[in-house]
C-alpha cells in the first residue's frame, strides 16, 4: 500500500511540476464554466417565460439545468482524459525510467494500482474545481442536493473508467501522442455505440447499451444510484487495470 | 553474493545472452567487459529483475531472481546505461521518491538521501530539476539512486558514461570505496577502467563469456612471446633483414615510418631477450638507436584477441 501511494504521488507531483496539471484542470473549469453559463441563462429566460405565462409552479433547476449541465461535462472527459494517461507508461518507456519502477521492490500491481490513483486524484481535482460553480446555484437556489452527489458520483466512474482505459493504452506503447489518439478513439467508440439505434435489433441494442460508457450515466444523472450501473463502472476499471498489469508483465518477457 | 548459472536469454530468434555462469564474491568488483551488443546490458538487466532469462537461474543476495525477486531486487542497486530520472522532478523529490519505493523507512529517509547526494556530489544540485542537469550529473545521479538504500550488490551499467576525465576518476574511486561493504557488478567498454577499478574481469562476447580471470592473469596470459619496439635512424636503409638475422628473432615487421626514423617490432623466442642483440646490431652499423623498448600486452589486445575472430591479425595489425 506504501508503494502504491507512493507512485500515486510521484505521479501527482509530476502533474503539477509540469503544465500537464494546470492545462487539464484550466481547460475543464474553462469548457465547465462555458456551459454553466449557457446553461443559467437559458434556464433564467426559461424561468422568467413561465412566470409571464403566470404559471407559478417553479422550475425545476435540477432536471432544467445540472442534469443536462453535467451530462455534456461527462463527454467533455472524454476528451481531456486522454491527455491526462497518455503520458503515463508512454513516456516512462521512452526515457527509461520503467527500468526503475521494474527494478524496484515493487509487483506490478503497485504499479498499476499507483499510476490510476495518480490520475484520478488530478481528476477528482478537476471534479472538486468544476463543483465550485455547482455550489453557487446551491447559495441562491435550492437544488436538490442528492441528485447533483449521484451525477457527481456517476462522473466519477465514468472518468475513472476513461482512466483506466487510457492507462491501458499508454502501456502498450512508447508513443504518448498514439497512446492519446487511441485511447481518445477508443473512448469515443465506447460512447458513440450506443447511436446505432434500432437498426441493430432488439438484441443488438441490449448489448450495445450495456457496453456504452456514457448510458450507464444517465440513472446516476437522474438521482438512482443502481447496482447494475455501479458493477458495470467497476468491472470496466477492474478490467482495464487487469489488462495493464498484464501488459506490464509482457514487458518483461518482451524486453 | 551473486551466482549466475547458465544464464540464457533469447529475443525472438536472436539469441542475446548464451549459457552465461560467473560468481562474484562478496565485497569484490566484476568487470563487464566486451562490445557493443555482447550481452552486457541484458544480462545486467536479467540479474536486476527487469526482465526473467529465457534459461537458466541466478541468486543475487541469497535470493533466487525468479522465485524471490522482491526480496532479490530490495538488495539490489541498480543504474540502467541512461539514468532513470524524471526530469520534472527536482534531485532531492525524485531521490526521496526512490527511497519510498525501495523501502527505506520514514525516518530514515531525509538522511539516507543526503548521504547519497554527497556519497554522488551532487548535494549541491539538490533543488535543480532532474531534466535541467548537465550528463555527468545525470549520471551521478543516477549512481545516488543506486546506492540510497545501501545495496548488498551494485549493478552499474557503464557508469563513468558522459563523464569528463576529472569525473570519471572520482566516480571510479567512489565505486571502489563501494566494494567491500558491497558487491560491485559494473559493465564497461572502456579498457584502462577494467584494470584500474576490477578485482576480476569478464569477457563477453556475442552472448558467450570468452574468459573470466583477474586483469593481470588475462594481460599474463597474452605474453606469450615477447616483443620488442625498436626505433632506429638508419639512414634510409631497411633494418629488416639485419633483425632477422639475429639469433632468437622469431619475426620482424615495420611498424611506423617518421621521416628517417623507422620503428620495427622484433618478437623474440619466449623466454629469450633479445634486446642487447638487437642493440649491438644498431651500434655497430652506424645507426642511431632511438627507441628500444619491450611492448607491454595491454588488457586492450587481450580483448580484441578475445573477441574478434581472427585473433592473430588484429595483434599484428
Amino acid at each position: 500500500m506504501a508503494n502504491t501511494l507512493a507512485i500515486a504521488g510521484k505521479e501527482l507531483r509530476s502533474y503539477f511540476a509540469s503544465p500537464i496539471a494546470y492545462v487539464v484542470i484550466g481547460l475543464y473549469a474553462l469548457l465547465f464554466g462555458y456551459f454553466f453559463l449557457l446553461f443559467l441563462t437559458a434556464f433564467a429566460e426559461q424561468s422568467m417565460r413561465m412566470a409571464a405565462m403566470g404559471m407559478n409552479q417553479p422550475v425545476n433547476v435540477n432536471q432544467m439545468m445540472i442534469r443536462p449541465m453535467l451530462g455534456n461535462m461527462s463527454v467533455i472527459g472524454l476528451f481531456i482524459l486522454p491527455m491526462l494517461t497518455m503520458r503515463a507508461y508512454a513516456e516512462e518507456k521512452r526515457s527509461g525510467t520503467f527500468e526503475l519502477l521494474l527494478t524496484a521492490p515493487l509487483t506490478d500491481l503497485q504499479i498499476v494500482l499507483g499510476k490510476f490513483l495518480g490520475s484520478l486524484s488530478l481528476y477528482t481535482i478537476m471534479l472538486a474545481v468544476s463543483s465550485l460553480n455547482v455550489l453557487l446555484l446551491f447559495w441562491w437556489g435550492n437544488p436538490e442536493w442528492r441528485q447533483v452527489a449521484t451525477s457527481y458520483l456517476g462522473l466519477f466512474f465514468i472518468g475513472a473508467s476513461f482512466i483506466a482505459l487510457g492507462l491501458f493504452i499508454s502501456s502498450l506503447t512508447k508513443n504518448q501522442i498514439v497512446a492519446g489518439i487511441i485511447t481518445f478513439a477508443v473512448a469515443l467508440i465506447l460512447w458513440v455505440i450506443s447511436w446505432v439505434g434500432d437498426s441493430a435489433g432488439e438484441l443488438g441494442r441490449a448489448i450495445v447499451s450495456g457496453l456504452s460508457v456514457i448510458e450507464h450515466y444517465d440513472d446516476f444523472s437522474k438521482g438512482v444510484v443502481d447496482t447494475k450501473h455501479v458493477v458495470y463502472y467497476l468491472s470496466f476499471i477492474a478490467f482495464g487495470l487487469f489488462l495493464t498489469v498484464k501488459s506490464v508483465d509482457s514487458e518483461r518477457w518482451r524486453g | 553474493m551473486i551466482e549466475v548459472k547458465h544464464l540464457t536469454k533469447r529475443y525472438g530468434r536472436v539469441t542475446a545472452v548464451d549459457d552465461v555462469s560467473f560468481r562474484v564474491e562478496k565485497g569484490e568488483i566484476l568487470g563487464f567487459l566486451g562490445p557493443n551488443g555482447a550481452g552486457k546490458t541484458t544480462t545486467m538487466r536479467v540479474l536486476t529483475g527487469y526482465m526473467p532469462p529465457t534459461e537458466g537461474s541466478a541468486v543475487v543476495a541469497g535470493f533466487d531472481i525468479l522465485e524471490q525477486p522482491l526480496e532479490a531486487k530490495r538488495r539490489t542497486g541498480y543504474l540502467p546505461e541512461t539514468p532513470p530520472l524524471y526530469p520534472e522532478l527536482t534531485v532531492r523529490e525524485y531521490l526521496t521518491f526512490c527511497a519510498r519505493i525501495t523501502g527505506v523507512p520514514r525516518r530514515e529517509r531525509e538522511a539516507r538521501v543526503k548521504a547519497s547526494m554527497e556519497k554522488a556530489r551532487v548535494a549541491d544540485m539538490a533543488n535543480r530539476h532532474c531534466g535541467k542537469l548537465s550528463k555527468g550529473y545525470k549520471q551521478r545521479v543516477g549512481l545516488a539512486q543506486a546506492i540510497l538504500h545501501n545495496p548488498d550488490v551494485l549493478i552499474l551499467d557503464e557508469p563513468t558514461a558522459g563523464l569528463d576525465p576529472k569525473q570519471i576518476i572520482e566516480t571510479r574511486e567512489l565505486i571502489k570505496g563501494l566494494a567491500g561493504d558491497h558487491t560491485v557488478i559494473l559493465s564497461t567498454h572502456i579498457l584502462p577502467e577494467v584494470s584500474q577499478t576490477c578485482q576480476r574481469v569478464v569477457i563477453i562476447n556475442k552472448g558467450r563469456v570468452v574468459a573470466i580471470d583477474t586483469p593481470d592473469a588475462l594481460t599474463a596470459r597474452m605474453q606469450g612471446h615477447q616483443s620488442m619496439y625498436v626505433q632506429v635512424d638508419a639512414g634510409g636503409a631497411d633494418a629488416t633483414a639485419t633483425f632477422c638475422a639475429l639469433p632468437g628473432v622469431v619475426q620482424v615487421q615495420r611498424a611506423d615510418v617518421r621521416g628517417a626514423l623507422v620503428g620495427y617490432e622484433v618478437e623474440g623466442e619466449p623466454g629469450r631477450d633479445v634486446r642487447r642483440d638487437i642493440a649491438h646490431a644498431v651500434v655497430t652499423r652506424g645507426w642511431g638507436l632511438l627507441e628500444l623498448r619491450p611492448m607491454r600486452v595491454s588488457l586492450e589486445d587481450v580483448f580484441l584477441s578475445l573477441t574478434t575472430e581472427d585473433a592473430q591479425e588484429v595483434r599484428r595489425g
